[in-house]
């Protein structure tokens, strides 16, 4: 009998991690009170087509050049202070079970930056942003794909310039 | 009376002729009380309650229940935006903000490379004095 309750626990716990992804963040704190969340489909990618080069403002790093497709993007930004350690939390834990690498981390003026992405050698399939301010928590998520290889040297040209 | 030494050197054909030379005597009433305690456990089994076998199948279908709930498509949340546009612009937004974070990275890299250059110069100053 201990045999099966620690077999159903570990099946749970499975079950938890692999439920921590960007859908289940939206879900849990979308509808939070000082939470504005947006959600895209990649119905609607869709039927946005092709994204065109966006103006992202001069000097600033433009990713969507390299960007081949988009199937996801979720957007949840906290300002509910009983809410945002769990919230970083959560999308810390995520990032954890996700196998998501770091790409940046900057902190600066009490508010901590982390950039991550996950894929493979070739693609990136995932790319995540965090944001920690003391009373602000932002969280983007996109998935879609894009070359590892353009993705790393546009960001190594943006450093150098 | 043969002492255990002598039994201890005899060889497995020996052992086994004088098992068959002399046969154990059968103490009374050994079947009867061998049928009983049989019968007494058959009936202690029966009481017993089982392990449920069910169990772990059981637990397996919840799980899986579970992972179905959280994975299968067209479970997913509501679209925000209705019209492509809207959600363009929304998309724009998240690249401004992801691409306004970064020039922040790559101002912190900017002023770490002066940092780090600072000692270099110091030393390049003192070496040409």
């Amino acid at each position: 009998m201990k045999r099966i309750v620690i077999l159903f626990a570990a099946l749970l716990l499975t079950v938890t991690a692999f439920a921590q992804n960007g859908k289940s963040l939206y879900q849990k704190y979308s509808d939070a009170e000082n939470v504005s969340a947006v959600y895209i489909s990649p119905a609607m990618f869709r039927l946005i087509g092709q994204l065109p080069d966006m103006e992202v403002g001069q000097n600033n790093v433009n990713l969507t050049p390299v960007i081949r497709s988009l199937t996801g993007l979720y957007i949840l930004n906290s300002e509910n202070a009983s809410i945002n350690a769990s919230l970083r939390s959560d999308a810390e834990r995520f990032i954890q079970s996700g196998r998501y690498e770091l790409l940046m981390e900057a902190k600066d003026g009490g508010e901590t930056v982390r950039m991550y992405t996950v894929g493979n050698e070739r693609t990136i399939e995932g790319f995540v942003l965090l944001t920690a301010e003391p009373d602000e928590v932002t969280f983007i998520c996109l998935d879609g794909s894009m070359p590892r290889k353009e993705f790393e040297s546009l960001i190594a040209d943006e450093m150098q310039k | 009376m043969k002492t255990l030494e002598e039994i201890e050197n005899l060889s497995l054909e020996e052992l086994g002729q004088k098992a068959t030379e002399q046969a154990a005597p059968v103490p009374d009433g050994l079947e009867r009380r061998l049928r009983q305690a049989l019968a007494a456990r058959e009936i202690a089994d029966a009481a017993r309650p089982r392990p449920a076998r069910w169990i772990p199948y059981a637990s397996l279908a919840v799980v899986a229940a579970a992972a179905a709930l959280v994975t299968l498509p067209g479970r997913g949340p509501k679209d925000t935006f209705d019209d492509p546009r809207l959600a363009y612009a929304e998309v724009e937004k998240a690249f401004q903000t992801i691409s306004d974070k970064m020039s922040v990275g790559r101002q912190l890299v900017r002023e770490a490379e002066q940092t780090a250059a600072k000692p270099y110069q110091t030393l390049t100053k003192l070496q040409s004095k």
